[in-house]
């Protein structure tokens, strides 16, 4: 065995916790990478990801009376109270930007783990550089369902992917047509990145199987500076149903320009990303009434399990925003790691990737609708139910499934 | 594909087009004026879009009041880049074309940094402008009024722009140095005043862009980096130096932006901007209506 700066510190946490006395003593700290984009077009996303895991280092490091793992106590006591320490780190939203930041975080900082990403196609290497260093990773906000498919042993996602969120929405979509609603026709609109394109094969994957006709599949740039073209084709195929799967510049760019342009769909199924960003609907909120969006986070939930409204309060006397579908599953991400490290009662990649496969949180003990976490062999928690929510003066109410839903759908929009 | 498809693209796309040729006139009358490229024009951009969005969001005055105000404000900017910055690496012995090209790169990265760290990076908007969200209705075809006002204001400054370089004394003096910025010097023009006009015309003009961008677009720190890319192919297409050539091109991109996107999937409209400029690159090596 190879004397590293990790085995030192496991020597130490192991000698400490075999004596009370030098248990209170030691000062170990357990080191996790965060990377997200904390800058270039992004980086809101990163800023507001980082807020969201203070709040749940908060909870895991100090002592809170919540029913959520290792909120009791402070610390991990699976390592004699050792304290998590989170390094950010910025991949810009580029694939390889984020390779090379995951690789200092492994070699430089000495993580023993690795939490991630916002963009899926930065998912997809920051996991394989993990993967070839035996260090966990845990996707927490990625969506894309390539993603945990590709066969790797330390990647896990404790969120629902797009296939998830896309049946939910072709479920609502059958039980609206059940009541008599007019749902014949739909329309893609999505990014040109791997979470765009994974999404819109699902959802035509989901179309062809369930009888829907796509209108119109238009695959854009991101970012870019005019999307008058590309809405002029979603006018002319004038579908039932608009499904955009875009980031927040794209999705504000989209929506003023459909106003600009006279096009008012019937209603906007949307996969989640941009369309569940604040900026979005501070930006274009007006004219978004009725969108529904998918997501794996309600604060309606807060009725059924006040501690939801709790931690809300703290992530938003951090930030200024309410818990969105991003930044829930990014808290959640932390604490589903957390534990794991805990119960593996070591820093060790291996030890913490068993303790992960061996994952069983019930779905009470966390601030997510989902029914539990566990993952498959794959890495993926197929238990994490989403919800789809409807935008509501001026908030998101949840309207599907039947058994999470507060209120009816309204439908069409207007 | 109707009659309405087309005509309401290219449309959009000359609408479009109008604003490309306004934020790349700018670096045009740069360029041609002393040969540097301003690599943070973008960033011009930038702060112009954020200094109509602050004026509106604390002083609720409408970006079509702001305009020119930005305008002015990005004036006196350009003309202090140009004194503080610029002046200094023109001067520059050895390697001078590394040191222009990274005196204004490292600017934008710079001022792009500073605005993440003052602004944050969050998405801001112009939420509730005169202008902003309306669109007059022809036969069918949809012109948004912010671009519609956005391309008058475009041609009205590129009149402007034309007059004041061939009917005043100053525009004189501007076109003489841009001949010989040697001989001027012997007839007592002072080159160093008339460069930081030329930047100052410059930003002047990006501003105004920016202003009338901000009704209609999202601001956040790095807006100006896929405008800025578009400008340099505006202005490499019309020609380098030629301010008529920049407004050309960018009408030119515009319209092949919106055509590209209709018989192509719109994910790579892009790509007929980049193929008729590398035509053009190919055919007449300096650009549509550059003359050098």
């Amino acid at each position: 065995m190879n004397i590293t700066r990790r085995n030192v510190l496991l020597g130490a946490t192991a000698a400490a916790a075999l004596g009370p006395i030098a248990a209170r003593a030691q000062t170990s700290e357990v080191v996790i990478g965060v990377i997200y984009p904390f800058s270039g077009a992004s980086a809101q996303m990163g800023v507001d990801a980082q807020k969201s895991f203070e709040t749940a280092l908060d909870i895991i490091n100090k002592n809170h009376d919540f029913d959520l793992p290792l909120a009791k106590g402070e610390g991990l006591p699976g390592l004699g109270g050792a304290r998590i320490r989170l390094v950010f780190a910025d991949h810009q939203a580029d694939p390889q930007k984020g390779r090379a930041e995951t690789e200092r975080l492994i070699t430089q900082e000495k993580v023993c783990a690795v939490i991630g990403t916002y963009q899926s196609a930065v998912a997809v290497t920051v996991s394989q550089i993990c993967e070839r260093y035996q260090i966990p990773f845990i996707s927490a906000d990625n969506s894309s369902p390539s993603l945990h498919r590709r066969g790797l042993k330390f990647y896990f996602r404790a969120a629902p992917h797009d296939e998830m969120f896309s049946a939910a929405m072709f479920n609502f979509f059958d039980a609206m047509k059940k009541k008599g609603a007019k749902i014949d026709t739909l329309s893609l609109f999505h990014e040109d990145t791997i979470f765009g394109t994974d999404s819109a094969n699902t959802q035509l994957k989901l179309a062809a199987d369930r009888g829907y006709k796509i209108a119109t599949d238009i695959k854009y740039r991101s970012n870019s500076p005019s999307l008058s073209a590309e809405v002029q084709q979603l006018k002319t195929a004038n579908a039932d149903v608009l499904m955009p799967s875009s980031y927040t510049t794209d999705g504000i760019l989209l929506v003023k320009t459909m106003a600009e342009l006279g096009y008012k769909p019937n209603a906007i199924v949307a996969q989640d990303a941009g369309f569940s960003e604040k900026a979005l609907y501070d930006a274009v909120g007006d004219k978004l009434e009725g969108v529904i969006s998918r997501g794996s986070f309600s604060l309606d939930l807060a009725a059924k399990r006040p501690m939801v409204g709790k931690i809300n309060a703290m992530f938003k006397e951090k930030s200024g925003k309410d818990f969105n579908d991003l930044t829930s599953r990014q808290f959640m991400g932390l604490l589903v790691m957390a534990d794991a490290i805990n119960r593996a009662k070591s820093t060790d990649g291996e030890k913490i990737r068993e303790a992960l496969v061996a994952t069983d949180i019930p779905g009470e003990q966390t601030i997510m609708p989902w029914k539990r976490v566990k993952f498959d062999e794959m890495g993926q928690n197929n238990d994490a139910d989403p919800v789809l929510l409807q935008y509501i003066g001026g908030k998101f109410v949840t309207i599907f499934p039947p058994q999470a839903a507060i209120a009816e759908a309204v439908w069409p929009m207007k | 594909m109707t009659a309405e498809t087309i005509i309401q693209s290219l449309a959009s796309g000359l609408l479009m087009g109008l604003l490309y040729g306004l934020i790349a006139v700018g670096l045009a009358l740069i360029f041609g004026l002393m040969d540097v490229v301003n690599f943070a024009h973008g960033e011009f951009l930038m702060i112009a879009m954020y200094a109509t969005f602050f004026l509106f969001a604390f002083f609720a005055i409408d970006p079509l009041l702001s305009a020119p105000l930005v305008a002015a404000a990005l004036f006196v900017f350009g003309a202090v880049v140009y004194l503080l910055i610029v002046r200094f690496a023109v001067r520059a012995k050895a390697n001078a074309g590394m040191v222009q090209i990274f005196s204004t790169f490292g600017l934008a990265i710079v001022m792009r940094g500073l605005a993440q760290y003052f602004f944050t990076p969050d998405y801001r908007s112009v939420t509730h402008s005169w202008l902003g969200g309306k669109t007059v209705s022809v036969a069918g075809i949809f012109l948004p009024v912010p671009q519609l006002v956005g391309a008058l204001v475009a041609i009205a400054a590129f009149g402007a722009l034309y007059l004041f370089i061939n009917r005043t004394d100053f525009g004189r003096a501007l076109e003489a140095t841009r001949e010989d910025a040697g001989a001027v010097a012997l007839v007592g023009i002072d080159k160093n005043k008339v460069f930081a006009l030329g930047w100052g015309l410059g930003a002047a003009l990006v501003g105004l862009s920016g202003a009338i961008m901000a009704i209609f677009f999202y601001i956040y720190p790095d807006v100006g980096a896929s405008f800025a890319l578009i400008a340099y192919v505006t202005v490499a297409l019309g020609g380098f130096g030629s301010v008529f050539g920049a407004f050309a091109g960018g009408i030119i991109v515009g319209l092949v932006e919106a055509t590209t996107a209709l018989l192509l999937p719109p994910s790579l409209k892009a790509v007929g901007i980049y193929a008729v400029y590398l035509l053009v690159v190919f055919i007449r090596p300096r650009g549509l209506f550059g003359s050098m």
